[in-house]
Order: C-alpha cells, then structure tokens, then sequence
C-alpha cells in the first residue's frame, strides 16, 4: 500500500497545478476588484471551448490557445464594463448574482451549441510516460505542471518588477485611495476581471486536455478552485497555489486509501472543514470577504 | 471675480447625491499661488464642492475650469493628471502598506524623479522620515494625515485641495498641520482648503467663502485688512 504513495503524491501534484491556476485566477479578480466572481467556472470551461473553435478553424494549438486566451481577456473586460461597472456600488449580492448570471449565460449558449455531442480537445503532443524510479510520470502530468510553473513565474515576476503587482494591493486597499492618486480605477477594474478570465481560460484549456469537454465543465472546476482558495487562505494569490496543489494530492490520497468517492467530494468536505475550523486557512489573514 | 491670474474657476455649480440636491450655483476661483478658504458649517455642502472639483461627484451644472480647461463631470483621473490633486476628508491612505509605498503610490501617475519628490515630502515631514517603512495602519491620526498630504505631494499638484487637514487631530499635530500648510504656502502651491479650525484657516488663507446650505453666502478678502474671527464663527453657526 505504501509503495504506490510517491505515486500519488506526483500524480496529485499534477492535479493540483491545475487547481492553482484556476484558484489563482479568481483570486487575481477578487483581489483587484473585490468582488468574487462566481461565474468564473464557466469562463474556464468557455476557455476550453473557444481553444477547441480556434483548433477546429485549421489554427495550430499554440495560437488557437493565444486567441483563446484573449478572447476569454476581452470577455472578461467587456462583461465587467457592461455588466458589473454600472452596479459597482450596489449591494455585493448583486454583483454575486451578476456574475453569475453571466456564467449561466455562458453555460447555456455552450449547451445549445454542443450540449448533445462528445468534444474531445485533443492533445498536441504525443500521450507517453517515463519511469522516474518507481513513479510514473505523464506526458499529461509534465505538461500541465510545466506550463502552470512558467505562468506563475511569470506572473510573480511580472507583479514584483512593474507596479501592477502594487495597484492591485492599493485598489483592493482603497478603491478611493487608487482614485485619489491619479488611477482609473473603473478601467483597472476591468482589465484585472479579464485577466483573471484569461488564467481561468488558461486552466481550461489544461483540463481540456484531460477530459472531454462538457458545458458543465465549470462546477467540477469552480468547488475546487473555491475549496483550493479557502485551504490556503482566501485572497492570499500564494495560498491559493498552495491550497490547489494540497487539494489535489488529498483528493488522490483519500481517493485510493480511503475510498474512490473521496476524488468527488475531498473539495466539498475541504471546505466545510477549513471554513469550521481554521476560517483564515493556510496563509489568509482576517476573513474580510465580501461577496 | 475672475481674473488673469485664476487657474481654478467655478461658476454656477450644481451638485448633489440621487435626487438630493446639496449645491445650489456655487461660485469661486482660486489664483496662482492663493490659498482659499470654504468654511461652513457641518452639511453645508464643502466636502461635495471639493468632490466636485476633483471629479468624485458629477455636477448636475455650471462649469469648472483649471487653467482655461473645463474639468466639470471629467473623470477623477483624468482631473488628477491635470495636477488637481486632493486629500480627502477620509484620507482613503494604503493602510497595510508602509508609508514610503503610500508615497510612491502618490508619483505613479504624474512620474517625475520619484527620489527627489520623496527627499522632498521626508524633508517637509520628518517625522514620515523616521517611520518610511512603518505600516500606515498603525500609525497615529495626525501622521496619518501628514502621509495622505505627502501621497498628495508626491503627485506634484498644481493646486492642493484639502478637506479638514485638522479634523480629528490632537492640538500638537493641528499646530504641525498649520505649520506645513504654512510652508506649503510658502513654496508658491495654490491651495483650497476646508478648515472647522477658524483660527488655523485664517492663519494661512488669502481669502475665504462661507458655504450656506450650497450657496456661497460670504466671501472676504482676508488681506484687505483685519478679519473679526467671532463674526465669522457666528455667519457660520448662526
Ligand atoms: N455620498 C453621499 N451620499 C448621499 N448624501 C451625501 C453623501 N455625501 C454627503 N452627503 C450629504 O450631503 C450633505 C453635504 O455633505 P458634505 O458635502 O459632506 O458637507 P460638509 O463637508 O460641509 O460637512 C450632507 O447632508 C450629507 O449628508
Ligand atoms: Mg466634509
């Protein structure tokens, strides 16, 4: 039974990549917004979509997924605009039901298009393994953590060297204090609510290799990256890397030593129990959440 | 009432909040170099004429100009990249941040050579000096103030407004607001400011307007000869 646990903690690793990026991504919105956006999972599955479209038009992978991604940003800044701008300063219930509103709508216009059909992304490499030891790697697993690596590093090089690293603390400080020191702070807004629809679409397109893709896509995604964000601590960008890769080993450990159910509701049982025990999580300070 | 030399002239503006009207055709204007004075009473409507200048509140009319441009209704950072920079009432400070990063915050826009504007505000504000790397969070009232008025600085504003610099301040730090304000005045910045402290806002104004219920219901020269404080106080109160 032992001898299959460096197995599992790799392969739930290379899960849990995947939950980071996507617990990032609505962290990176909320941060700079604060608002959460609750449609976000189905931004992530239309990022999957919208590859598949672009692949399907005879456009090779890597720039089918660039023009997914920004189609996803400009999404993402459009909706923020149009939708959620005008009630910025109405109750955050309503901006929770806006955005979610607007995942449903994204969700539907998925199912009328594909609801009945099997959409199979496919990948652009070639499907292997390695034997490192006794653990067996995937093309898949390297992919995946690969690519989610690069985009964090970038990221957190990119938040560290420019000062957009700094707005985001400042706005999410002080909407008014960002205003008075010359910021658009409207016009940030709804660059950061694309951005964080881009890297939710970017998590997509990963799961897209994995699995066939399904309009409902982005529940099975957003309970994790949602149980990922409150394990590490809710708003804090490093915690929810870290939540997303410790969910994603849970579930494998619990999966195989406790039972197959575990994989579905780790997520679920992650969140109640953090949220009863520990509610700042890993590295969360005060819970100052405002839906 | 306007002359050559005013950058900042307002005439006939109307404000307010939803369908509450708070001003009723405000004028006034503020030269090169001059320091204006809104008193009032509470509500009488000067935080919404600042608001309105920098942008936070859309007038319902009239018009604003800064430096022959009209600014009504513009957006408050496009009013910022003018050079009209405000402190607001609330400070609205970075409050997990340290004081230097509220500061370079304050020169992100407008640029600048950052290092100088910074020597600039520490020699102004020593005490800010001492505590650069301090959390604004837990800093006290009056030292708060003195980082939204460096932030503000940092912008290198052509005109200052300042709502209620010594609102909530303990007496030393009213004396060391007044005493920047002074030194303010000296480096030549024209300034709007709202004061409740009478005494410390005539001590550094060249002129000042009563706000009455959202109409301007006196305006005095301050220069022009002595001011009677008490009779101000009462056209205020009373
Ligand atoms: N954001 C707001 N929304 C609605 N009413 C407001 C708002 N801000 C101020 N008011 C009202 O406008 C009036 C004038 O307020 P204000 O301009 O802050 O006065 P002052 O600064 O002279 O004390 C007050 O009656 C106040 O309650
Ligand atoms: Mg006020």
């Amino acid at each position: 039974m032992l001898a299959v646990l460096p197995q599992l903690i790799v392969s739930g690793i290379a899960t849990g990549m995947l939950y980071a990026l996507i617990a990032l991504s609505v962290t990176v919105g909320y941060r700079a917004t604060t608002v959460v956006n609750f449609g976000h999972g189905d931004l992530v599955m239309a990022g999957a979509y919208a590859t598949f479209v672009f692949v399907g038009s005879g456009l090779p992978f890597a720039p089918a997924l660039i023009l997914a991604l920004a189609s996803l940003f400009l999404f993402g800044v459009l909706t923020q605009r149009v939708f959620m701008q005008p009630i910025i300063n109405g109750p955050h219930l309503s901006l929770a039901m806006m955005a979610l509103a607007i995942g449903y709508a994204v969700r539907g216009g998925a199912r009328l298009e594909w609801g009945s059909e099997v959409v199979i992304l496919g990948r652009p490499y070639d499907q292997g393994a390695f034997m490192v030891g006794s653990v067996v790697l995937t093309m898949d697993d390297l992919v995946i953590s690969g690519f989610v690596v690069a985009l964090l590093l970038t990221l957190a090089i990119v938040f560290h060297i420019t000062p957009i690293g700094r707005l985001i603390q400042a706005v999410f400080q002080s909407q008014r204090g960002a205003a008075l020191v010359g910021l658009n702070v409207h016009a940030f807004h709804g660059m950061m609510w694309g951005a964080g629809a881009a890297l939710g679409a970017a998590g997509g397109v990963l799961l897209g290799l994995l699995v066939p893709l399904s309009p409902d896509l982005g529940v099975y995604t957003l309970i994790r990256g949602f149980a990922a964000m409150t394990l590490g601590g809710f708003g804090s960008p490093f915690g929810a890397v870290v939540g997303g890769i410790v969910l994603g080993m849970m579930e494998k450990l619990l999966g195989f030593y406790v039972s197959t159910v575990f994989i579905d509701i780790t997520a679920y049982l992650v969140t109640i129990l953090v949220l009863l025990i520990r509610p700042s999580g890993l590295f969360g300070q005060r819970a100052t959440v405002r839906i | 009432m306007a002359t050559p030399d005013d950058i900042l002239v307002a005439r006939g503006v109307e404000a307010g909040y939803g369908k509450k009207q708070i001003l009723f055709g405000v004028d006034f204007a503020v030269a090169k170099s001059e320091v204006v004075a809104l008193l009032g009473a509470n509500g009488s409507g000067k935080s919404t004429a600042l608001n309105t200048i920098s942008g936070f509140v859309r007038p319902l009319a009239g018009s604003i100009q800064f430096e022959g441009a009209e600014i009504a209704g513009k957006p408050p950072h496009q009013i910022f990249r003018r050079g009209v920079i405000q402190v607001s009432q609330a400070r609205d400070l970075f409050m997990d941040m340290s004081v230097e990063d509220n500061l370079r915050l304050g020169a992100w826009v407008r640029g600048g050579q950052v290092a100088d504007l910074l020597d600039g505000v520490f020699q102004s504000f020593p005490r800010l000096a001492e505590r650069r790397q301090q959390v604004v969070r837990l800093m006290s009232g009056g030292e708060q103030q003195m980082v939204a008025i460096g932030r503000a600085l940092m912008g290198n504003p052509k005109i200052l407004l300042l709502d209620e610099p010594s609102g909530g301040l303990a007496p030393i730090f009213v004396n060391e607001i007044a005493a920047i304000i002074k030194a303010l005045k000296k480096t030549g910045i024209a300034m709007m400011i709202i004061e409740q402290n009478i005494k410390l806002a005539l001590s550094v104004a060249d002129r000042f307007l009563i706000l009455r219920e959202g109409r301007v219901s006196q305006h005095h020269d301050v220069r022009s000869g002595a001011v009677n404080e008490e009779e101000i106080v009462r056209s205020i109160y009373l």
